[in-house]
């Protein structure tokens, strides 16, 4: 998919161009272009992106961006974080021109202020939760139910008022009238990968992330995986004062491809839908379908 | 009585101290221009600097010996020390000044009791005061009074008159003839005043650029 | 305000006024021998004293974190020993706000002995007192108002840290959770009215702190 965007660019950097005269500007000019399309990069201004992401996205975005910036040469930047914490800063006038969240909430609350391009947002990714503890732990997990246990005095949670990581975790020990038991132990924290941090660190002694977190650190062990999961759904979307708007499609475009798919599953996310087109899909999350 | 002052030597900014004497007087005045090193050698007798040699003995008892490393502490010397500035603890009353250094077995010499000190003063109506409003005869007899009461066996007065007008002068210095004539303690009376020391001292050290340059007989000359 | 904030005004007075009480004594003494001391490596001391101050607070607060954790050197072994947590609980409040106001209240406590003329601490001496009692008699009494002021002034410190304490405390509702923290918390949430109240208290409380601080040493000024 990324070959007919490539070639659409290429079709609109020729019309722009005149054939090439005698004066020695315009013939350097059209040397240097035609070697650069023979090199197949873009021309063009090579676009400086904002992605305001969440936290759990760092490591597959990172890669994906890399990727993105050999075939295009634009260059996506990260602020990485807890989607409530950004949310707030582009309400405050952030300058970002993508907003990829780990919840619906944070984008419905923009998107009523009027700050996202609506028809540029899509739902594709979900995750799982998993209850982690540090490597040489010698507890013993063999439920959730543990949690409520003695031997766990602290659990660490991405603050579940406000961070979706924390919050999913809070739904899912509602669901299972386990949070009276455990909110007394939490241990809130700024994101997810700060939760984590707590548990490596063994000042905790039991976390709650998403799997993909869980995957990436070494210095925790997966005790226990969740399968009835609440409907976690990440949300990504176009923001409307972004100053690169055409960039920031494409960008975006290239997040719903199957290669960005391939990357996000690598990752351990949960990629729902198709593979997307050329033209992304509207409106809010549906159910967690695969 | 004796007083060893031997091989001081003693740096200062511009000159150093350098005494080496032996002294047999009751009340040996120190006279001399000011900057002339007399409040340093105050100073190393109470044991408040460290000179870098001397051998100081008061009869028979060692203070400071550089050779051998002997330096007793300031509260042990039972040295009473009158400075120029007077030095009466601002935040105490002149009851609580007096009874600073005051050792209750020291009841066992009468002449060092509150009582007598404080009669022979005449600063008993004084004594629930605040130090801030005395006068500046009442406040030199009060430092005086609270050295004594400390039972010192050497007295060290540094300019006790300086700062007072003749008047005051002449009223304080039959109650320094009293503490002399009563105690019968050993002093050593530092002044720039060549009446004062006349008066009142058995001997006079003259002192300049911190040396003693000449030794002269007090009261004892006609 | 609700019963909540209330909550959170009184943890943070509290755990502020504990943390001051328990660097005075530390740091009087550390202020007292800068004071009145020299030795090899002072200097150094002093710059490490100063440090907390001028390196961005949560930088302390990591060193905290790694000292007072689970697996951390002083952490390690009283979570081993007694059973004792400091990280994510109050007593990390605690610890992070005495470090963090420690330097405010040692600059002022240094200043305050300096200012004591030691002409009183060396007559006290002569009249028979020992180091501590110079230093609880003489010395810390007129030091008092700076010392005071100093105190006032680690309090309004300590009412006001965030940085270390976020990363050594978090920020636990009910337990860990101060005034400053708070309105973090308040201005991530989107509750701006909750933040203002708490800012509010804040401003209050700080000034009165500060300006009773200025007042003790404008007193002290002889």
């Amino acid at each position: 998919m990324q070959n007919q965007t490539h070639r659409k660019a290429e079709r609109n950097q020729l019309d722009g161009l005149r054939p090439p005269a005698c004066d020695l500007p315009r013939l350097l000019a059209g040397v240097g272009f035609a070697i650069s399309l023979l090199s197949g990069v873009s021309p063009s201004h090579a676009a400086d992106l904002t992605v305001f992401a969440a936290a759990s996205l760092t490591e597959s975005l990172r890669t994906i961006a890399a990727q993105y910036q050999r075939e295009t040469g634009d260059k996506p930047a990260f602020n990485f974080g807890a989607s409530s914490f950004l949310a707030r800063q582009i309400e405050a006038g952030a300058p970002a021109d993508i907003f990829f969240s780990a919840d619906e909430d944070k984008m419905d609350a923009l998107d009523r202020k009027g700050l996202i391009l609506k028809e540029t947002r899509t739902s594709r990714l979900s995750n799982s939760l998993v209850i982690v503890i540090a490597s040489d732990s010698l507890l013993v997990i063999h439920s959730p139910k543990d949690l409520a246990g003695s031997e766990v005095k602290r659990v660490a949670l991405a603050d579940p008022k406000t961070v979706p990581a924390g919050i999913y975790s809070r739904v899912y020990l509602e669901k299972h009238k386990l949070w009276p038991l455990v909110e007394p132990k939490v241990v809130p924290t700024d994101n997810v990968r700060a939760a984590l941090a707590a548990v490596e660190s063994g000042n905790v002694e039991a976390g709650m992330v998403y799997k993909t977190d869980a995957a990436i650190s070494k210095k925790i062990k997966v005790a226990y995986e969740i399968e009835d999961n609440p409907d976690i759904s990440y949300s990504m979307a176009v923001l409307k004062d972004s100053r690169e708007p055409a960039a920031a499609r494409k960008f975006l475009d290239y997040l719903n491809s199957e290669a960005a798919g391939k990357v996000f599953e690598h990752y351990g996310f949960i990629v729902k839908g198709k593979p997307g087109g050329g033209s992304p899909a509207s409106g809010h999350s549906g159910g967690s379908a695969r | 009585m004796r007083l060893l002052l031997k091989n001081i030597s003693l740096p200062l900014a511009e000159f150093a101290v350098e005494v080496d004497v032996e002294l047999h007087s009751q009340v040996t005045g120190i006279f001399g221009p000011s900057g002339a090193g007399k409040t340093s050698l105050l100073d190393l007798i109470a044991g408040l600097r460290r000179p870098s040699s001397a051998k100081i003995q008061l009869n028979d008892t060692v203070l400071t010996d550089t050779a051998s490393g002997l330096a007793v502490p300031p509260r042990l010397r039972e040295v009473g020390y009158v400075p120029q500035d007077l030095a009466l603890f601002p935040h105490l009353s002149v009851r609580q000044n007096l009874l600073y250094g005051h050792k209750p077995e020291s009841g066992r010499n009468p002449l060092f009791s509150f009582e007598h000190v404080t009669d022979l003063l005449e600063i008993k109506s004084l004594a629930g005061r605040s130090v801030t409003h005395l006068s500046g005869g009442e406040k030199q007899r009060v430092a005086l009074a609270r050295a004594l009461l400390a039972s010192p066996r050497l007295l060290l007065l540094d300019e006790p008159l300086a700062n007072l007008d003749t008047a005051l002068k002449d009223k304080i210095i039959p109650y320094l003839c009293r503490v002399r004539d009563e105690f019968r303690l050993p002093m050593l009376y530092v002044t720039h005043e060549r009446e004062e020391a006349q008066t009142l001292c058995d001997e006079i050290l003259v002192m300049t650029r911190g040396r003693v340059t000449a030794r002269v007989d007090g009261r004892a000359a006609p | 305000m609700t019963a909540e904030e209330w909550q959170i005004v009184w943890f943070t007075a509290w755990v502020s006024a504990l943390s001051t009480l328990v660097i005075v004594p530390f740091g009087l003494g550390v202020a007292w021998l800068l004071a009145r001391h020299d030795w090899f490596g002072k200097s150094v001391v002093e710059t490490a004293i100063t440090l907390p101050l001028v390196m961005p607070p949560v930088a302390t607060g990591l060193i905290l974190l790694k000292m007072f954790g689970r697996r951390g050197a002083i952490g390690g072994f009283l979570h081993d020993s007694l059973g004792l947590d400091i990280v994510f609980t109050w007593r990390g409040v605690l610890i992070s706000l005495g470090v963090m106001s420690f330097p405010l209240l040692v600059r002022s406590a240094r200043v305050a002995f300096e200012q004591v003329n030691q002409r009183f601490e060396q007559i006290a001496r002569t009249l028979g007192a020992g180091n501590w009692r110079v230093f609880l008699t003489i010395t810390l009494p007129l030091a008092f108002r700076g010392i005071m002021a100093g105190v006032m002034l680690a309090f309004a410190r300590a009412l006001g840290e965030f940085g270390a304490t976020i990363m050594v405390a978090g920020n636990i509702p009910g337990r860990t959770s101060t005034l400053s923290l708070s309105i973090f918390q308040s201005v991530q949430l989107g509750q701006d009215a909750h933040a203002y109240r708490l800012l509010g208290i804040s401003v209050a409380l700080a000034f009165i702190a500060v300006w009773g601080s200025e007042c003790l040493l404008r007193r002290a000024k002889p």
